[in-house]
C-alpha cells in the first residue's frame, strides 16, 4: 500500500467535501443559475475526485471509503453530464414531429386496436339483441330503468352535477383508462385488449339498447361532439399498449429487454396525444353535449375534431424542420 | 471473523464512465423501495384528506349560499384532478424536477438513474411510471416485488422499459478516519521504535471503526468486539514485538493502530 487509507482521506477529505457541498447546492438551484467560476470549480473537482475514485480502486478495494467516491462522482457525472431539463425547441419538436412520426410508424397496432374495439361493439350489439338482460352486466341500474322508461339518462345526470365537475370527472377518468390501456402492453396486451373490447362492448350494448327503446336519435345527438374523439383517442392509446406487447412477444432479432426499451419509448408518444384529445373530448361532454345546441352544431364539432386528430396524426411532422425521429433508438 | 468480505453486501451495479472508470453503485432493495413508495403515497393521502375533509364541509351544507355551493365544487374539481395526480402526475413530476427522486425516495435516499449511469430525462420518467398500475399499485405490486427481487439490476417492467435503475445513496461515516484517541494507561511513544505492520485496507477500515466507536459501546459488546478483533489480526503481527506483547485486547488494538 502506497499511501495508508487514514492519510490519503486526511490529504483529500477537504475537496471531497467541497464538491458534496457544490452539488447539493446545484441539485437545489439547477446548473443555469450557477457563475461560470462555480462551473468551472465543480469540473476541476470531478476531475480530481474521479482520479482519486481510480486511485482508491487500486488501493482500497472493498472499504466504505471507495463506495463513497463511487457515489460522489456519480453523482457529479450526473450534474455535469445532465441532459437539458427543458427548452420550447424540443417541446415542439416533440409534439410536431415525434409524436406524428411514432403514430404512422404504428399503424398496424391501431389497426389492431380499432379491430379489438369494434369486435367489442359487433358483441355489445348482438349480446342486447340475443337477450336484452345482458345490458345489466355493463351499464347501472339507474341508466337502464331510464332507457327503459325512455327518456335518456344524460338529462338526469347533467342536471344534477354541474358541467365544470362533470367534464372533470369525465377527461381524468377518461384519461386514465386511455394510459392504462398503453400500460397495459406490459401484461402482454391482456389488459390493453380488455379495456378496448370492454369499451367496443359497452358502446354496442349502450347503441342497441337505444334503438330498442327509439332514443337512438337521442343518443346519436348526444354523442355526436365528444363520441368519434374520445373512441379515437382510446385506439391510438390501445394501438400503443399493442406495440409494448408485441415488443414483448415479438421481439425479432433484439432481446425481449431492448425490444421493449426502444419500442416503449415510441409507443408512449402515441399515449401523450391522447392526453389533450381526452381533456377536449371531456369538456365537450361535460358543457356541450347535455346543452341545447343544435345538432348541425355537435356534428359538425364532432367531426371537425377528431378529423383534426386523425390528421395530425397521420398528415403532420412529415417535414425537415422538424426532423425525423431517429431510426432505431440505440439498443 | 472473516476480514477478506466486503463491507457492503448489497447488490451492485456496474456502470461505465467516459472517464473509462467503472462506477459501482449500491442498488436500492425492494425494502427501501416499497417504503419510499410508502411515504410518497402517505404524503399523497394527506393531502387528499385534507382536500376531502374540506369538500365535506362545504358540500355537506346544503343550504349553502351560491359562493359556498361555487366553493364546493371547485374543492371537488380539485380533489378529482388530485385523485388523477396521485396516479399519474406526483411520480413523474417529482422525478423529473428533482433529478430521480421523489419525497420518499430523498427521505431513503434513493435515486432512479439510467442503467448508464447518466441521469433520466422526462421521457424515461414517465415510462417508468406510467406503468406503475401494471407492476406497483395494489395486487400488481407482487409482480413488480418479485423481479426487484430476482432481477440482477432489480428492474421492475417499467425500469425495464425505461432503461432505469433505483440506486441507494450511502451516507458516509467519516470519523473511522479521525485519529484515534489514546486510552489513560497506554505509553506513548513506543511506537517510534516499532516496525510498520501491513493492513489491508479493509482490516485498517475496520480497526479504526472499531476504535472510533468503542467509547459508544456497551462495556460487554466493547469487550467480546476487542477480543474477536484482536485474535483475527494477531496472525498479522508475526515477528514483531506486539506478537508477543502482554497488553489487553483493546490497547494492543490502539497499539496496532498506531503502527500501520
Amino acid at each position: 500500500m502506497s499511501m495508508t487509507l487514514g492519510v490519503f482521506v486526511r490529504k483529500n477529505r477537504p475537496h471531497w467535501q467541497r464538491l458534496e457541498a457544490m452539488l447539493g447546492e446545484i441539485e437545489m438551484r439547477g446548473p443555469r443559475k450557477t457563475s461560470r467560476t462555480f462551473l468551472q470549480e465543480l469540473s476541476a473537482l470531478y476531475r480530481a475526485t474521479t482520479a482519486d475514485l481510480a486511485f482508491a480502486q487500486t488501493h482500497y478495494r472493498g472499504t466504505t471509503l471507495l463506495l463513497f467516491l463511487h457515489q460522489l462522482v456519480a453523482r457529479a457525472h450526473n450534474q455535469i453530464y445532465r441532459p437539458h431539463r427543458f427548452s420550447f425547441r424540443k417541446a415542439s419538436r416533440f409534439f410536431r414531429g415525434e409524436i406524428p412520426q411514432a403514430a404512422r410508424e404504428h399503424l398496424q397496432a391501431i389497426t389492431w386496436a380499432a379491430i379489438v374495439f369494434l369486435l367489442g361493439t359487433a358483441m355489445g350489439v348482438s349480446a342486447v339483441q340475443f337477450d336484452e338482460r345482458a345490458a345489466s352486466i355493463v351499464l347501472p341500474t339507474p341508466i337502464l330503468d331510464s332507457i327503459y322508461s325512455g327518456h335518456m339518462w344524460t338529462g338526469n345526470i347533467f342536471s344534477v352535477v354541474p358541467a365544470p365537475v362533470a367534464s372533470t370527472f369525465l377527461f381524468t377518468n377518461n384519461i386514465s383508462v386511455a394510459l392504462l390501456a398503453f400500460a397495459g402492453g406490459l401484461s402482454f396486451g391482456l389488459i390493453t385488449s380488455w379495456i378496448l373490447f370492454q369499451n367496443g362492448f359497452m358502446l354496442g350494448v349502450v347503441f342497441k339498447l337505444c334503438a330498442n327503446y327509439g332514443l337512438l336519435g337521442a343518443l346519436l345527438e348526444f354523442i355526436a361532439g365528444h363520441g368519434l374523439l374520445e373512441i379515437s383517442a382510446i385506439i391510438v392509446s390501445g394501438g400503443a399498449g399493442f406495440v409494448v406487447a408485441n415488443a414483448l412477444l415479438n421481439p425479432g432479432s433484439y432481446s425481449r429487454k431492448d425490444a421493449l426499451a426502444a419500442q416503449g419509448r415510441s409507443a408512449v408518444r402515441m399515449a401523450i396525444a391522447c392526453v389533450p384529445a381526452l381533456v377536449a373530448a371531456g369538456c365537450i361532454e361535460g358543457f356541450i353535449s347535455p346543452a341545447a345546441f343544435p345538432l348541425g352544431f355537435k356534428v359538425s364539432l364532432g367531426l371537425a375534431l377528431s378529423g383534426v386528430f386523425w390528421a395530425y396524426l397521420f398528415f403532420t411532422g412529415r417535414s425537415a424542420r422538424v426532423g425525423p425521429v431517429k431510426a432505431a433508438p440505440t439498443l | 471473523m472473516n476480514l477478506s468480505t466486503s463491507l457492503w453486501d448489497a447488490r451492485k451495479t456496474e456502470l461505465e464512465l467516459p472517464e473509462e472508470i467503472d462506477l459501482q453503485l449500491e442498488m436500492a432493495n425492494a425494502g427501501s423501495r416499497t417504503l419510499a413508495i410508502l411515504v410518497d403515497l402517505a404524503l399523497c393521502g394527506m393531502v387528499l384528506f385534507v382536500v376531502y375533509g374540506f369538500t365535506a364541509l362545504i358540500m355537506g351544507d346544503r343550504t349553502g349560499d351560491f359562493i359556498s355551493r361555487i366553493g364546493g365544487h371547485i374543492l371537488v374539481i380539485l380533489f378529482l384532478l388530485l385523485i388523477f395526480g396521485v396516479q399519474w402526475v406526483y411520480f413523474t413530476f417529482f422525478e423529473w424536477i428533482w433529478n430521480g427522486q421523489t419525497p420518499g425516495k430523498r427521505l431513503l435516499r434513493l435515486r432512479v438513474i439510467k442503467v448508464d449511469g447518466t441521469p433520466v430525462s422526462g421521457i424515461d420518467v414517465l415510462l417508468r411510471n406510467l406503468s406503475r398500475p401494471i407492476d406497483t399499485f395494489g395486487p400488481m405490486g407482487l409482480i413488480g416485488l418479485l423481479m426487484i427481487f430476482i432481477g440482477r439490476k432489480a428492474q421492475r417492467l417499467g425500469d425495464l422499459m425505461a432503461q432505469t435503475l433505483v440506486i441507494h445513496e450511502t451516507a458516509i461515516d467519516w470519523s473511522i478516519f479521525d485519529e484515534i484517541k489514546s486510552p489513560a494507561g497506554a505509553t506513548p511513544g513506543s511506537a517510534i521504535r516499532a516496525p510498520a505492520i501491513h493492513l489491508t485496507s479493509v482490516q485498517w477500515e475496520l480497526l479504526h471503526r472499531y476504535l472510533n466507536r468503542r467509547e459508544n459501546l456497551q462495556a460487554d459488546t466493547r469487550q467480546r468486539l476487542a477480543l474477536s478483533l484482536y485474535e483475527s489480526l494477531k496472525p498479522l503481527v508475526k515477528g514483531t514485538d506486539l506478537e508477543l506483547s502482554p497488553l489487553p485486547p483493546e490497547d494492543w488494538l490502539v497499539e496496532l493502530a498506531r503502527r500501520t
